[in-house]
């Protein structure tokens, strides 16, 4: 089989459509002035208008208010705009919960570990065995102090999709804000926000064929929120600093771009890489939700019985295929991932962990070419394994 | 073997995934022609580095023992 370089670690991010970039070179070369005002010059105005044309759509996508979505740098900032925004704006509200889910990214849990340390109550939810939230564990620690609650909507590691409805209902019901990181499920699983009953939610652009270093929070108009970035005015005073103008813009551009069909095709790809380990090898455990329909299109999450998952990474990389585990080598020393330990999961089996994470770009040759070397180098490993011995 | 080892890996004590690691660092680093020599102790790479260096379809010059550590020479 004729080497081929397949990259299946979109979850991560995605390689930026070309028609993205042409769009952003536009703000690059031509409307690249600080964005500003009817008051200021001209190509203020122009670059302006390039950032309000993508909040436009942004907003539309998600049946928001366009004075809703605040533009940032990326989820991570969006994540901790929501959570310290809030408490640092509602410190006079009595409420002192936070509560958020155990499988969130480090930038929820990291923000919500600071706020303890300034006095907040964090609560941690529990997961069940495919990573869904324990509701009735999310009933128990919802209280009349809750001020906020974090649940993430499409898990990047597992995939798993949380029923956001329900979990507003449970968190309005106690008075509280709800935010969702929805980085990863963003635009492949349609969201209304005044529907769901969602306060704050977080998006990204780059992995829907976005520039990187470019997010937005939504934040509903009914919410009392205060910037963390002190510096300037800009998006509706949540955020000082200079707009990035052509990232904004190319962000719009991806949204405006991405569509139902490659969501539908991405899913093919996934179920047909699925269903080529499902039977052709012995010893594979699927993580996450085994209901494809609450399963982030683009995410396949797959433990290899006796083997480490760095070394599978490391041996396909050699193949030229990008995947990653959730066995993360750190420091040289092994940590597995703290979201399949929360749903239960032993070490081995996290350790054993590989994403496959496919995009537009994927073709089903890539595919083939894929299960073809991931048995290869699976079968391979398993032979050299003390573990098999031991079984 | 008569060629010069233009680069030695130390990975001695180290544990899967790292001899790999360096296995793979070195390459990238090197030059066509570059003699690479990885030293190590951790068993199970002593097998996986080769099983790497025939997909990158990397010569094997020469492997074995030398007291307590293995050792794979390899051109590049």
């Amino acid at each position: 089989m004729e080497k081929r370089n397949v990259y299946l670690d979109n979850n991560a991010t995605t390689r930026t459509d070309e028609r993205v970039v042409e769009h952003m070179n536009h703000y690059h070369l031509n409307d690249y002035a600080v964005a500003s005002s009817q008051f200021s010059h001209t190509p203020g105005i122009k670059a302006k208008d390039g950032i309000e044309k993508a909040r436009q759509i942004i907003a539309e996508k998600i049946s928001a208010l366009n004075n809703e979505i605040v533009f940032t740098s990326g989820s991570a900032e969006s994540n901790n705009l929501a959570l310290k925004g809030i408490a640092l704006a509602n410190r006079a509200a009595k409420r002192n919960r936070i509560v958020v889910s155990k499988i969130e990214h480090f930038s929820v849990l990291d923000s919500a570990k600071r706020l303890g340390k300034e006095g907040y109550d964090i609560a941690f939810v529990d997961v069940d065995g495919e990573g869904f939230i324990d509701i009735d564990h999310l009933k128990n620690l919802v209280n009349d102090e809750t001020l906020l609650v974090s649940i993430i909507h499409g898990n990047h590691e597992i995939g798993t999709v949380q029923d956001l409805h329900s979990i507003s209902e449970i968190v309005h019901k106690k008075g509280a804000y709800f935010h969702t990181d929805a980085t990863y499920s963003f635009l492949q699983i349609p969201v209304d926000v005044k529907k769901y009953g969602i306060d704050l939610m977080t998006v990204s652009s780059d992995k829907i064929h976005g520039p990187k270093g470019v997010g937005a929070l939504y934040v509903s108009e009914d919410v009392i929120i205060e910037k963390i970035t002190d510096g300037g005015f800009q998006e509706f005073n949540l955020r000082g600093g200079t707009e990035n103008v052509s990232g904004i813009a190319g962000f719009g551009k991806a949204c405006e771009i991405f569509s139902e069909e490659d969501v539908e095709r991405i899913k093919y790809l996934r179920n047909d890489l699925y269903e080529q380990f499902k039977s052709g090898l012995k010893g594979v455990q699927l993580n996450g939700s085994s209901d494809f329909s609450r399963r982030i299109p683009n995410n396949l999450n797959l433990s290899f019985d006796y083997i480490e998952g760095e070394s599978v990474v490391l041996h396909l990389d050699m193949r030229g295929i990008s995947v990653i585990t959730g066995s993360a080598c750190f420091s040289r020393a092994l940590q597995a991932s703290h979201i399949l330990l929360a749903m239960g999961f032993s070490h081995e089996r996290a350790h054993g962990s590989i994403r496959f994470s496919p995009s537009k770009y994927t073709l089903k040759e890539d595919i083939d070419y894929t299960v073809h070397h991931v048995k290869e180098v699976v079968t391979k490993l398993r032979k050299l394994s003390p573990l098999v011995e031991q079984q | 073997m008569n060629k010069t080892v233009s680069r030695t890996v130390d990975c001695i004590s180290e544990n899967c995934p790292m001899p790999l690691i360096k296995t793979r660092a070195a390459i990238l680093d090197a030059e066509k022609g570059d003699v690479i020599k990885i030293i190590g102790t951790h068993p199970q790479s002593f097998e996986e580095i080769p099983m790497a260096l025939e997909v990158l379809e990397k010569n094997i010059l020469e492997k074995g023992q030398e007291k307590e550590n293995w050792y794979i020479t390899f051109e590049v």
